[in-house]
């Protein structure tokens, strides 16, 4: 039987994806080490924990869904994922390889637990999956993922959106998904997105720090309580784009009631607060 | 009139829920993309979507108004992309995530679009 190995939350950006292409030693400067630093131990940490596969809980920027059909929840089902061409080219990495028997496995049972997603032969991944995930799982050397993923897209963009408690809930209808898929695979969940960032208006590049340090906490220890807030309050404390956290919600609702942060990381810079958290659940 | 029935079925509890799905309360200074947006600014959305294909880069380039002509801009919406009119597209309602696609063909960096905004209070 499949198991959860852990989780991630990370935030996604094209700023991160300008540093990551931008080599070695940018990634190391004084100005991204606060960041990629803590990427590396993630990195490290995957190393010893090698999972088989990745479901990545993230959100489309209208780069693969747009607003004539906008899916709450759509679900990868794909043997492999190109990358998206967000309007400046592709970033020259090879298609992410996927694993649709999982990915079908995980709809038969979303759908059983009454998440009815939005099933995906095709997608193109933008930067809410690859923009953190080369940091986690690419072989530059071979020019290579490492691990297959399984897409699972949140709409976090066209009002109304899925309620943080659905999305706690969806997460834990994903746990459920991969307990009872016959092979035994080793899961990491990951969530991207976030934390706290306002991209439109006069509040344009506003971050929040107490506010992100406080729902890293939260996440960690008292998961529960993020599903009481409303799109309402986290927009008011963390900006309009923000509610992307509910992706890391539904990443925490896949994990034990017990976590530990093995790896944290908050970095409040230009107009993101970046964060990171790496939690490992009791073997 | 609404059935006694059916105030029965529409408890507090489903009224709460229905209630917090969409924000209301929000300051002027913090925006949403939802009904009235989308509605309003699906031409200008699907305009800067096109933006994804590398063809329709070229074609921007080459021919800004025939780039145009193809989403049945209205003449109001045509000027806000002609003038690079960041702050009026935004309030025509194109979402910041098209918008992204717009300023790359343009070449206009985002702390740029970024200072207009704060501008705009």
């Amino acid at each position: 039987m499949a198991r959860v190995l852990g989780g991630i939350g990370a935030s996604h950006a094209p700023s991160m994806e300008h540093v990551y292409d931008a080599g070695d030693e940018v990634r190391a400067s004084e100005e991204w080490q606060p960041l990629f630093g803590p990427f590396k131990q993630v990195s490290e940490w995957l190393e010893e924990l090698r999972p088989d596969r990745l479901v990545v809980i993230y959100n489309d920027h209208m780069d693969q869904f747009f607003l004539d059909a906008y899916p709450t929840f759509a679900l990868g089902v794909a043997d492999e994922y190109p990358v998206a061409d967000e309007g400046f080219g592709q970033r020259p990495f090879p298609p992410l390889p996927g694993d649709s028997a999982l990915g079908w496995h995980i709809a038969r049972s979303l759908v059983a637990d009454e998440f009815d997603p939005t099933i995906c032969q095709e997608l193109e991944v933008d930067h809410g999956v690859i923009s953190p995930l080369p940091m986690v799982d690419f072989a530059e050397g071979e020019s290579e993922w490492r691990i297959p993923i399984v897409p699972l897209a949140v709409n976090v963009i066209l009002h109304p959106l899925p309620t943080p408690r659905r999305c706690f809930k969806l997460g834990n209808a994903l746990r459920r998904a991969i307990l009872s898929y016959p092979e035994d695979l080793g899961i990491v969940v990951v969530g991207t997105g976030g934390l706290s960032h306002q991209l439109t208006g006069p509040r344009f590049g506003q971050v929040r720090e107490e506010w992100d340090r406080e729902f890293m906490r939260l996440l960690a220890h008292e998961p529960e309580r993020l599903c009481d807030y409303t799109h309402e309050e986290l927009i008011k404390l963390g900006g309009t784009e923000s509610v992307e956290v509910v992706n890391w919600l539904a990443m925490r609702g896949a994990l034990t009631s017990d976590v530990e942060p093995v790896v944290e990381a908050y970095y409040p810079h230009k107009i993101m607060g970046y964060g990171l958290q790496a939690l490992a659940v009791a073997a | 009139m609404t059935e006694p029935a059916a105030t029965q079925e529409l408890t507090e509890d489903y009224l709460e829920r229905l209630a917090r799905v969409q924000p209301r309360d929000l300051p002027d200074d913090l925006d949403l993309f939802y009904e009235d947006t989308a509605k309003r600014g699906i031409r200008l959305n699907k305009a800067a979507y096109s933006l994804k294909d590398e063809h329709q880069r070229e074609l921007f380039h080459r021919d800004e108004a025939e780039w145009m002509e193809q989403f049945g801009l209205t003449d109001r919406e045509r000027e806000l992309v002609r003038t690079r009119d960041w702050i009026g597209l935004w309030r025509a309602g194109m979402s910041i995530y098209v918008m992204v696609k717009l300023s790359g063909v343009t070449n206009t960096p985002l702390p740029k679009i970024g200072q207009q905004m704060r501008e705009s209070g």
